[in-house]
């Protein structure tokens, strides 16, 4: 059989799988705008949504959809960050192909909790635009009081996703053991950094969200 | 397919009663036009199972009774005629396989449908509705329903494949997939009507676990099963032969869903594309465009994707825009390449007899004959090739004992 395939389009694809799942996973982060910003730092890691702030500095706009524009490429630049991280220590761990080939493979598995990061931040963001008080007890209810059920589900499904992806690209039981090993490393440290509100942030952020409605 | 008077089949006078109804019911308001309509689809489907022939009206009315009760109790009054008719012509179109099969020009009669009720209620307010642009909504509705119409009045009628008795299996999925699109459907025009989000949790939910677990366990079988998008291509679009617009699609982009992503990539070729390169790309309307204009605040934003996809499927050929340029699709024929379970085809029992015409049915086009013991990831489990084959040991649930034996020896 035949060893190397030309297929169509493939440089395009071979970049795209990149960048697109990047800028899923990273986008969430820089979509938050003054009002949503604290609600924002406390819901996932602060750092990444700090990171996103400064280089939305960049390019600061009064026309909303530029304005958009640029806040998610914010994100998706951070994300690419993690990615890339995230991509060399599987590298180190697979051992057995292209730094490059990590990357795709990397960025392929987090499609999930990019799915999950987007659902999140724009149910919330959704919520918060359209909140009175009643909402404000449901966001409380769904964002502390429930948090173990998102963090269970972050972990099941990356960790579902490395497993399956990691024989679809024939990385060997034995190695995939590691990468799913580091997965959840990953996931744990993720989640460790902020996902979710406490109940503590809760008490701080509550003052401020209701201030901020209230313009 | 013969015709005969005992069947259902004429639809000139089905029209007209339609048109009949219509007329009196606008000389009221839109909730009974609306009714009306919802009854004529019900008519349409209850003809269907009682083996084509037209009911009688004692028959017919507790139906209506029974439809007329049930809108009142789920608002159906403030839904638009093109998402009536939609639902209805789906039903239609789902249950009467045979019906529309190469002839287009008929199944454009029944566009005229949408088209007549739109104009009736187009000074029709929407009292409860919270949208501020019926008028807009109603004249989008309105070209949406006349371009199938001209489409299909100028299309050529294309040879189908022969039809076998529909599978118990098949039955159930059209049960499924008729469930779920109207669970969307109604969802959409709540969130349509009342303003609510509620279309986001219906999305987000469908979006989280039909791409961050299922694929992996049991593959594409959501695209066959559970994607309203799916369903309304079947519904609409799957048994109206005949040749499409754009019946041809560039071969660079053919062929990479065939060499790249769901074959080759990983274990081969570690440099292959897992996903091909348009699939990718169409993500970007997905994430970006909705991202950066907010389309999913937008109340009408599901309603007109809904349409528009519609009109692409019009275009193309049936589920191409699935196979093609679906991103979720890709994603799921990537995923689920480990899947727990296949579609068995016992390659030793195949009589090559080409009956099928397997590509054709198949809504990936997977070339079903030069399998070699069961169907590629690309398959979505939707059962089709089993109905179309004539032989009932080719494809089957689980691998036949000469078939295992056959590939001992290999």
């Amino acid at each position: 059989m035949e060893q190397n395939y030309k297929t169509p389009l493939a440089a395009w694809a071979r970049a795209l799988e990149i960048f697109i799942p990047a800028y899923m996973f990273g986008k969430s982060w820089g979509v938050a705008d003054a009002r949503t910003v604290d609600l924002f730092r406390a819901q996932f890691p602060p750092f990444f949504i700090d990171m996103a702030e400064l280089l939305k500095e960049v390019l600061s706009t009064d026309i909303e959809s530029l304005r958009l524009f640029v806040a998610t490429t914010a994100g998706a630049v951070v994300g690419f960050l993690v990615l890339m991280l995230l991509a060399l220590v599987n590298h180190l761990v697979m051992a057995d192909r292209t730094y490059i080939n990590s990357l795709r493979f990397t960025a392929v598995t987090l499609i999930p909790i990019a799915v999950l990061n987007g659902t999140l931040s724009h149910g919330v963001k959704t919520l918060v635009e359209k909140m009175g008080t009643l909402d404000a007890v449901a966001l409380y209810k769904s964002a502390v009081i429930t948090p173990w059920s998102y963090f269970g589900l972050n972990v099941v499904f990356y960790t579902t996703g490395l497993w399956f992806f990691g024989r679809r690209v024939g990385i060997s039981r034995g190695r995939r053991k590691y990468v799913v090993l580091t997965g959840i490393c990953f996931m744990l440290l993720y989640l460790a950094c902020g996902l979710m509100i406490t109940p503590a942030e809760w008490k701080v952020l509550l003052p401020k969200l209701q201030q901020s409605l209230s313009h | 397919m013969q015709l005969t008077s005992k069947r259902f089949l004429n639809l000139n006078k089905y029209l007209l009663g339609i048109a009949i109804v219509l007329y009196v019911n606008a000389l009221f308001d839109a909730y009974f036009v609306q009714a009306g309509i919802v009854c004529c689809a019900a008519v349409a489907a209850c003809n269907v199972l009682r083996q084509h022939r037209m009911m009688t009206l004692l028959a017919y009315l507790p139906i209506a009774a029974l439809l007329f009760g049930l809108t009142l109790i789920i608002n159906v009054r403030f839904l638009q005629p093109g998402l009536i008719f939609v639902f209805g012509a789906a039903l239609f179109n789902l249950l009467h396989k045979e019906y529309f099969m190469a002839r287009p020009r008929r199944a454009a009669l029944v566009w005229l449908i949408p088209c007549v009720a739109t104009c009736l209620t187009m000074n029709q307010p929407l009292q409860d509705a919270q949208v501020n642009y019926p008028q807009v909504f109603f004249l989008v509705t309105l070209l949406l329903s006349i371009v199938p119409l001209v489409v299909l009045l100028t299309a050529t009628p294309v040879e189908a494949p022969p039809k076998r008795p529909r599978l118990t299996i098949v039955k159930i999925r059209i049960v499924v997939q008729t469930c779920i699109f109207m669970l969307w459907a109604w969802v959409t025009a709540v969130a349509f009507i009342k303003g609510s989000q509620v279309q986001l949790l219906f999305w987000g939910l469908f979006n989280v676990f039909t791409v961050a677990l299922f694929p992996f366990l049991i593959g594409r079988v959501l695209c066959g099963w559970l994607c309203p998008n799916a369903t309304m291509q079947d519904a609409l679009f799957k048994n109206l032969t005949y040749q499409r617009p754009i019946h041809r699609i560039p071969k660079a982009i053919e062929a990479q869903t065939h060499t790249s992503a769901m074959y080759i990539s990983g274990t081969v070729d570690q440099n292959a594309p897992y996903m091909p390169a348009t699939l990718l790309m169409a993500w970007f309307p997905m994430f970006f465009l909705e991202t950066i204009y907010d389309l999913t605040g937008k109340i009408w934003y599901p309603v007109a994707f809904m349409y528009g996809l519609m009109l692409l499927s019009l275009l193309l050929p049936w589920r191409k825009l699935c196979a093609q340029f679906c991103w979720l699709s890709s994603y799921r024929g990537l995923a689920g390449h480990n899947s727990l379970w296949r579609l068995r085809f016992n390659k030793s029992k195949c009589r090559q007899c080409k009956q099928c015409r397997a590509e054709e049915v198949c809504p990936y086009y997977i070339d079903i004959r030069n399998q070699d013991n069961e169907m590629p990831v690309t398959c979505c489990l939707c059962f089709s090739c089993m109905e179309a084959c004539p032989f009932d040991d080719v494809i089957t649930l689980r691998r036949a004992p000469e078939e295992k034996q056959r590939l001992k020896t290999m």
